[in-house]
């Protein structure tokens, strides 16, 4: 009984975070501007990872993996917003147009 | 039971796979040169969540750090290529073809 509740929500976890990442795969086609895309790829990052990681960890029920798969989205939770800072300053530099697409305060 | 999981894995890897193929095409495809690491960022991601997949498909513990390094080398690498075009769009201003 337990393995079933187990497999159910294994699954759960993990097409929730399969169907998170097909939505930021479909917002780099959808969205026009670049600024908008990193919106849909931060979103994967951290919602759809810790997702299937959940996921995962519920099926597996290793101590040490559950501990290593923490220890990625704790990094990853650091690392990606400072990933989309430095792209967000890369586009606001190189893009010679960015106030016809935006409003731009202070330039 | 086993082989339940093996099939939903093996489905959540097929389905990882196909994304990666669509972001990989937005790479090529996509204006700009931000859009195309938000592009590359993008891959990164989804092969993470590949390597945790087979960790657990495999039975291979050792994966688990395998995703770990994964997470650090890809953040280094879209570090360096930000500082890399940041300094060539500076360059590029300093000659004037961008206008301020």
């Amino acid at each position: 009984m337990t393995d079933i509740v187990r497999f159910i929500l294994t699954a759960v976890f993990l097409f929730g975070g399969l169907a998170v990442l097909a939505a930021g795969v479909l917002g780099q086609y959808r969205f026009r501007i670049a600024l908008n895309r990193l919106h849909a790829s931060s979103m994967c990052d951290s919602l759809g990872l810790l997702a299937l990681m959940v996921g995962l960890s519920i099926s597996s029920g290793d101590g040490w993996i559950v501990l290593k798969f923490a220890l990625t989205m704790i990094f990853l939770w650091i690392a990606s917003p400072t990933a989309g800072h430095l792209i967000a300053r890369l586009e606001a530099t190189t893009n010679p147009r960015l106030d016809r697409d935006m409003e731009v305060i202070g330039k | 039971m086993q082989d339940a999981y093996q099939t939903l894995y093996t489905v959540a890897l097929v389905v990882l796979s196909l994304l990666t193929l669509l972001c990989l095409e937005r790479a090529v495809r996509g204006p700009g040169i931000s859009s195309r690491i938000i592009a590359i960022n993008m891959i990164c991601t989804l092969t993470l969540a590949m390597i945790c997949v087979l960790a657990l498909m495999l039975g291979e513990g050792y994966l688990a750090d395998v995703a770990l390094l994964y997470a650090m080398i890809g953040f280094l690498a879209i570090v360096v290529l930000c500082k890399v075009y940041m300094g060539v769009a500076m360059e590029k201003r300093e000659k004037g073809d961008i206008p301020k």
